[in-house]
């Protein structure tokens, strides 16, 4: 629409309203219609001088300091947020590593074997290299007993010639590892604490090994030897000779 | 990571103050006869700009801060009203205290006109502030207080009609800014 035009047919009443609605309206329309008619024109910078006025009576103090404290108050909110972040951190970190002692235990008490023989045959093949038959008898029955009073036992005489023992961790349990020297091989006892997790199996074997387990009030007794043992004699010495203080 | 992290928390800083130098004036104004009172004033604005600073990052356009800021000081002030909904005695529209003495006649002007803007219904004053202290368009004005253009200069209108017809009627004032 031609502005001109509508000027022309704007009334005076449009044009009040529109001024009273904005004062300092600089839309074509408008700035026409003051140009053609003074009156518009005294009208207008009548509410110019009414805004300037309403301006300044509300343009109401600001406190001095009002902007230093906003900036403070924000610096002193923000810091509160990173102590909280930091706190925050902390405790993830805490809740990290306890997850990962957790995980940590549980992975040395959980078993990767479901039963003792798996876990006995297992142990003693890792070890095989490590003693031979030949080897001299060098632990005596006193020193055996030093290692058997943890587990509350004693045996009362030699089951063997010994050659080895030490505790060990057998699956995760603080058990006695001893290796004495048998007919051909050498033949394994473990003395391990009763435990839940590992299934008890009395006899087993695999190609080269068997074994067999005793169970007693707290502990088993594990014997594992080459298939030529008699293991039945080792393990019935055994069962003869030691003995559990309660 | 932890020197850009440093550095956005430095930069972020640097906008906040330049937000609060630029516009603390007119969101103090514009709190103020929202609420009347200039304690109460002071805390809206330490809240919005509390909560500006939280939002800052959701600022994209700068020219578009002082609108982001005062839809923040509504919402404050909304709150403000659910919190003290019962508490009758809060606030008399009419009261409005003067921290000036009335020195000079241009200080009388400003007391006798500040009555009546406070008078008036907030849905006049409220878009009259926004244009005449906030210099917002009338779309603008429609967008913040989310009605339709219209709606607002109509209300524009009413509202410096009703402040024009006050000060016609009343010649000692005019009398004493003229003379």
């Amino acid at each position: 629409m031609n502005p001109k035009l509508e000027a022309r047919t704007m009334d005076d009443l449009q044009f009040r309203r529109r001024i009273y609605a904005d004062p300092n309206t600089r839309e074509e329309d408008m700035l026409a219609a003051m140009n053609e008619d003074p009156a518009k024109q005294k009208f207008t910078q009548e509410l110019e001088d009414l805004d300037s006025r309403l301006f300044k009576a509300m343009n109401v103090d600001i406190p001095d300091d009002l902007s230093d404290k906003l900036i403070l108050r924000q610096t002193l909110a923000s810091h509160q947020q990173q102590k909280r972040k930091s706190r925050v951190r902390l405790a993830l970190a805490a809740s990290v590593a306890f997850a990962m002692g957790l995980t940590f235990n549980f992975m040395q008490v959980s078993s990767a074997y479901s039963n003792l023989g798996d876990y006995a045959i297992a142990h003693v093949n890792h070890e095989k290299d490590y003693f031979s038959n030949s080897a001299p008898a060098n632990v005596s029955l006193s020193a055996l007993n030093t290692k058997m009073a943890a587990f509350n036992g004693t045996f009362t005489s030699d089951v063997g010639k010994l050659l080895f023992a030490d505790y060990c961790r057998f699956d995760g349990m603080k058990s006695l590892h001893l290796v004495f020297q048998g007919e051909t091989s050498t033949v394994t006892v473990f003395v391990v604490p009763r435990n839940e997790e590992l299934e008890y199996s009395a006899n087993f074997s695999n190609d080269e090994l068997i074994g067999n387990s005793q169970q007693f009030k707290n502990s088993n007794i594990i014997v594992v030897g080459d298939k030529n043992e008699p293991l039945q004699k080792w393990q019935r010495t055994i069962g003869e000779n030691v003995r559990w203080s309660i | 990571m932890s020197a850009q992290v440093s550095y956005n928390m430095a930069t972020k800083q640097v906008r906040y103050e330049a937000l609060v130098k630029a516009l603390h004036g007119d969101l103090f104004r514009y709190a103020y006869w929202l609420c009347h009172d200039k304690h109460v004033a002071e805390d809206l604005v330490q809240e919005t700009f509390l909560r500006a600073w939280r939002a800052l990052d959701s600022l994209k356009d700068e020219k578009a801060a002082k609108s982001w800021l005062i839809t923040i000081l509504r919402r404050e002030n909304a709150r403000r009203f659910e919190r003290k909904r019962f508490d009758m005695s809060e606030y008399d529209e009419a009261v409005i205290t003067d921290n000036h003495s009335a020195s000079n006649e241009q200080e009388i002007e400003n007391q006798w006109l500040r009555e009546k803007i406070a008078k008036m219904p907030e849905e006049y004053r409220e878009p009259l502030v926004l244009q005449v202290i906030g210099g917002f368009s009338g779309e603008e004005i429609a967008k913040l207080l989310d009605l339709n253009k219209n709606t607002v200069m109509t209300r524009l209108f009413r509202a410096r009609n009703q402040l024009k017809e006050a000060l016609d009627d009343e010649p000692k004032v005019r009398g004493q800014n003229n003379g």
